[in-house]
């Protein structure tokens, strides 16, 4: 029992099996404190949507110069932290052509691709993998949650536009070609799965301790099965496995991490926290129906899984393109209705109102992970998110500048504070861009990419 | 600026598409069947004869005409007919060739402006073997489709299992539909199935030290007096479980595996009602329980194989109540004798007349009339206060209990549009301006005396879901009709063209909807298809958006209903827009065959799947296009019992 983390260690490794890459026992130490070393906090990618695109004399400013001291109305919420943020405009989108009476189907599907679904498939999901499913292959397996997807609104909206798969129209997160990541709608199951705790009292949620074992065994004896299928339908069976298998590494990461605080109780120092660390942040699940607050209760888990370092990859789909109302703004329309507003003034207020909403959820979240310390300097700090949607002006759909914000510093690999109005690139180039600031290596750029947006960057 | 060729060609494209051959005589599906194919010696004889007309007529006339556009050295549309020819019935091809059918007899193609075009006859001798493409597919049931079982079909199966509550499933995140289609789970989802397994359990099974409950026993079996073998009990028992939950006998291996389970509760000091609940557990998040497997492995060599009893009698009971089979199936599956067709045709009979058969209302009936996104559906609400919780439900209750006595009574197909009667509460009653007569909470049958209402053409739920939120869509309601009621394919509309509300507001200001519908068709790409969608939806204009009667739109124009269809079809109120869709039951009939074989197959149909349909017509019709009759062809069909093996 003198050295009781390594036992700790072979036990982990052994549960998870061959599948898990080894780095998770580097990581789970990432600042070490009795190897005395202090390692770099790992950089955290988030991504947050909104739909139907903006009034873009309300969003762009004025100029660079301008940028810090007088922003424009839309971003009024990130005033106290523009200067860790950048904006770029000239970020071209996908031309949708041959799917042309389909923006809003696409504006979400393409959002994190950065690419069309395949023509001929087209009633099928048949699209690429997306970038923070990219992220989550690489880093995934260095945190229990590979990925967290968070939505605040159903994703079975039915419309096919062009005969497209109604799954493209609520949909940005691609684990394959073919496979759609569904994300959680409800923040209550989100708490209670990612961190195994409810704000109920009495309904803590409970793993059994031969539970590891019992899949394992499960899996295993699956091998039988899939032989017996025929190998295009082999895959499914595997994508289930898979997922029982991201179980199994989760229960593992668990345990884990309850034997690390058993450990620390009794003074033995092996966590990865510092002394400087912010507390983790209280949730509170709204009981109002108030659209901000649960916006906003999604943001608390977002910032709570990357401040917990239970993910480094999360994807927010703000509202999806079928739109909500937002009845707090003082008015019932759809978000839709108003976006084709012909230039008719009120329509343009309620569409510059609801995109300002949205926009403040976002500040409101890298606020608070600004306001978290962490290492050196902040959970933001370690960021990179993104906000933005998937058509420029919702009006005419048009997708030649489209809306984007970044916030956070990237780990120091994103030069904030500015406004680069003049950005030569596409929406395949700015996520190509992010996953080389985050260090994931790509084997082919994200869809339309033919560069990487090096003026966003930090100088090394 | 595009290129003008590339301009030209999409418009070719979607004209050919959706101009009138789709009302007439649309795609090759609606050839006459040909007598001669109803047996396979002649439908091999038939496959001969059409490969050597492709050779020897389709391939010069092609050449000739469209090769110079549609080759190897230039492919307009992605349309290469030099390698279409030679290949004509695999699948991709097949689709080009139904494409030409329908250009070439729009005389669409060759373009006008070719210097070659083909006489008549010339034309008409190869669209008779272009329509003939279908017999070229060679006989493939297709395959077994895996897929994991949906929510509801999961909730279903542990109620049936461990008597929980269906509802233990609620939290899966919904299935994203599509023909076969099942949409992944995330990470965090992936957990669920382990506490869901687990909560099931809980409530199943007695908390430790507390008594058996009955479940318990039935599953577990009596606790094993002192002495006894408790691994061979225990084997014993993970063999019924699997019996139950895989829906078939397991494998000997299976059973090994259950029963490592077992030991590793044993081993781990569990005492052996504990281990077994272990093993139960193990059950319930193995794939064998999640996706519908064969009990029997194909040979080597083998092609095509019919499915097991078990698995036949699994597909038989997810298609109609969306559950495992229940034990009168399972015997007849351990008998051996479920495939035998008398025995096949009164379970079919059985299942559908008990209450449960409401599951293919709500996972095919729902979808096919498009009611499922009826709950979450937007309505303006200062405008239609009426579209409440319960009213939402009345509507979608009324269109499940219409479904329902059709296929219960062994109903016609022309019933759904044409009927007497429908089922209405006092909620919905409202609608229909019956308040006074039916009043409470409860859905009941009604009589109906308007015959502007009676079948889905007059139904709320249908007219609201295709319906803005503000206000009716002749062009929706059209587009449904023609989809949903009668099988044909509508296209888009083409890019760029202006919604009603883009239009000049003070030009359109003074117009009734009609008048501004019509205003729009006015430009020659839209008319082609309007002039086929909107008088059927201007037919149905006396309904408003959440399906009340009235007599003068929202600027206070009289409605005008009137309208024709391609073919001089006359009419001027739903009643008699009623009449002309009732009178074509054979395209009722196709298309519901269609829509619910590919639910039953979970798959789109292609290729063979055309001549199964033909030869499911014929039987069909015969019978008077009986809904039993209907579905108990399909469920009898040489897809349904058949899996061909890659």
């Amino acid at each position: 029992m003198s050295r009781p983390h390594l036992i700790d260690r072979r036990t982990c490794l052994r549960g998870l099996g061959a599948s898990l890459a080894l780095p998770l026992l580097e990581t789970m130490g990432w600042a070490d404190a009795l190897k005395g070393k202090a390692v770099k906090p790992p950089l955290r990618l988030g991504f947050m949507y909104m739909p139907h695109g903006v009034i873009p004399d309300q969003f762009w400013p004025a100029s660079p110069e301008t940028f810090l001291k007088s922003p424009p109305p839309a971003l009024e919420s990130l005033r106290p932290v523009l200067d860790q943020c950048l904006l770029m405009k000239g970020i071209s989108g996908v031309p949708i052509a041959p799917f042309g009476s389909a923006p809003h189907a696409l504006e979400l599907s393409t959002w994190l691709t950065a690419c069309l679904p395949d023509a001929d498939k087209r009633d099928q999901i048949h699209i690429a993998i997306s970038a923070d499913q990219i992220a989550a292959n690489y880093v995934g397996s260095l945190t229990s949650l590979p990925s967290l997807e968070l939505a605040t609104m159903p994703q079975t909206h039915k419309e096919n536009q062009e005969g497209l798969n109604e799954g493209y129209y609520s949909h940005c997160s691609f684990r394959s070609p073919t496979q759609a990541v569904p994300a959680e709608t409800n923040p209550r199951n989100v708490l209670n799965r990612l961190f195994g705790k409810t704000d109920k009292p009495g309904n803590i949620s409970q793993t059994d301790p031969l539970d590891r074992q019992m899949l394992d065994l499960v899996i295993s004896s699956a091998k039988d099965l899939r032989r017996t299928l025929p190998q295009g339908d082999q895959h499914k069976l595997d994508e289930y496995l898979d997922s029982v298998r991201s179980v199994e590494r989760r229960i593992a990461a668990m345990e884990y991490r309850q034997k690390e605080a058993a450990l620390e109780k009794a003074g033995v120092s092996s966590s990865k926290r510092r002394a400087s660390d912010s507390p983790p942040i209280e949730i509170k699940i709204p009981v109002s129906d108030k659209r901000s607050e649960y916006m906003q209760v999604m943001c608390d888990l977002n910032v709570l899984a990357f401040q917990t370092d239970t993910t480094r990859v999360s994807t927010y789909i703000g509202s999806t393109p079928n739109g909500v109302s937002y009845p707090e703004l003082g008015f019932a329309d759809m978000h839709h209705s108003q976006t084709h507003h012909n230039n008719k003034a009120d329509m343009v207020a309620k569409v510059a109102a609801i995109t300002a909403f949205n926009i403040s959820q976002f500040a409101y979240m890298v606020k608070k992970m600004n306001s978290l310390r962490e290492g050196d300097g902040t959970l933001l700090d370690n960021c990179l998110m993104l906000w933005g949607s998937g058509l420029e002006d919702g009006n005419k759909h048009s997708r030649e500048n489209l809306p984007f914000i970044i916030a956070g510093k990237g780990g120091g690999s994103i030069n904030t504070g500015r406004f680069m109005a003049n950005t030569k690139g596409n929406q395949g180039d700015l996520l190509t861009t992010i996953l080389a600031c985050a260090d994931i290596p790509l084997d082919r750029p994200i869809g339309i990419a033919t560069r990487q947006i090096k003026e966003m960057m930090a100088k090394a | 600026m595009l290129p003008p060729s590339f301009f030209r060609n999409d418009v070719l494209v979607m004209l050919l598409l959706c101009c009138a051959p789709a009302w007439t005589q649309p795609l090759l599906a609606k050839s006459p069947a040909d007598p001669k194919a109803s047996d396979d010696t002649a439908l091999l004889a038939l496959q001969t004869e059409v490969k050597k007309d492709f050779k020897n007529k389709v391939e010069p006339f092609v050449k000739t005409y469209c090769f110079e556009c549609h080759g190897n050295r230039k492919s307009k549309s992605g349309i290469n007919f030099e390698i279409a020819v030679r290949k004509p019935a695999v699948a991709p091809f097949s689709e080009i060739w139904t494409k030409a059918y329908v250009s070439m007899s729009a005389h669409d193609m060759p373009p006008e402006d070719s210097d070659k075009q083909p006489k008549d006859d010339e034309l008409q001798r190869v669209l008779d073997i272009i329509a003939k493409t279908k017999y070229l597919s060679a006989k493939d049931p297709g395959p077994f489709v895996i897929r994991r079982l949906t929510k509801t079909e999961y909730g279903n199966t542990l109620h049936d299992l461990l008597g929980v509550d269906p509802a233990v499933a609620a939290e899966l995140p919904d299935e994203v539909p599509g023909e076969g289609y099942m949409n992944s789970l995330s990470p965090l989802q992936s957990e669920q199935y382990l506490s869901i397994a687990n909560e099931a359990l809980n409530s199943a099974l007695a908390a430790k030290g507390a008594p058996a409950t009955a479940l318990q026993k039935r599953l577990f079996g009596e606790t094993p007096a002192e002495g006894t073998d408790l691994r061979a009990q225990a084997g014993k028992v993970a063999r019924s479980l699997a019996r139950s939950a895989y829906r078939r006998p397991p494998s000997e291996a299976e059973v090994a595996t259950l029963l490592a389970v077992f030991d590793l509760g044993r081993t781990n000091k569990l005492d052996y009602t504990a281990s077994l609940r272990l093993m139960l557990k193990a059950v319930l998040v193995s794939p064998q329980f999640l996706f519908i497997t064969p009990a029997r492995e194909a040979v080597a060599g083998e092609k095509i194989v019919s499915l097991d009893d078990y698995q036949l009698a699994a597909r038989l009971s997810y298609l109609l109540w969306a559950t495992m089979p229940d034990a009168e199936l399972s015997e007849l599956a351990d008998a051996g004798k479920l495939h035998e067709p008398a025995i096949l045709k009164t379970q079919v009979k059985r299942l559908l007349m008990a209450p449960r058969a409401r599951a293919l209302f709500d996972g095919f009936g729902a979808q096919w009339l498009g009611l499922a996104e009826l709950a979450d559906k937007t309505f303006d609400t200062k405008k239609f206060p009426q579209m409440t919780g319960p009213m939402r439900t009345a509507m979608y209750d009324e269109a499940r209990l219409f479904f329902d006595s059709i296929v219960r009574e062994n109903g016609s197909v022309v019933s759904f549009v044409d009927s007497d009667y429908t089922f209405l509460n006092g909620t919905l009653a409202a609608l229909y301006g019956l308040e006074k007569t039916v009043t409470g909470p409860e859905m009941r049958k009604v009589k109906l005396t308007n015959a502007n209402r009676g079948g889905i053409l007059g139904m709320p739920g249908i007219l609201a879901t295709t319906s803005f939120p503000n206000r009716t869509s002749p062009v929706k309601r059209g587009v449904w009709v023609l989809e949903q009621v009668l099988g044909q394919r509508v296209p888009p509309a083409p890019p760029n063209v202006p919604t009603l509300e883009k239009q000049d507001p003070k030009k359109a200001a003074s117009l009734t909807l009609r008048q501004r519908t019509e205003l729009h068709r006015t430009n020659a790409v839209c008319a082609n298809c309007h002039k086929i969608l909107d008088p059927i939806g201007f037919g149905l204009e006396n309904f408003d958006a959440i399906g009340r009667w009235r007599d003068q739109d929202d600027t206070g124009g009289a409605i005008d209903a009137v309208g024709e269809l391609p073919g001089g079809k006359h009419f001027s109120s739903p009643l008699e827009l009623k009449a002309i869709i009732a009178a074509r039951r054979d395209d009722m009939a196709r298309n519901l065959t269609e829509k619910l074989l590919a639910y039953a197959l979970c798959r789109k149909l292609e290729g063979y799947d055309e001549i199964v349909v033909d030869r499911l017509m014929e039987t069909i019709a015969k019978d008077g296009f009986r809904m039993q009759t209907l579905i108990a062809e399909i469920v009898a069909s040489y897809p349904f019992m058949n899996r061909s093996i890659e």
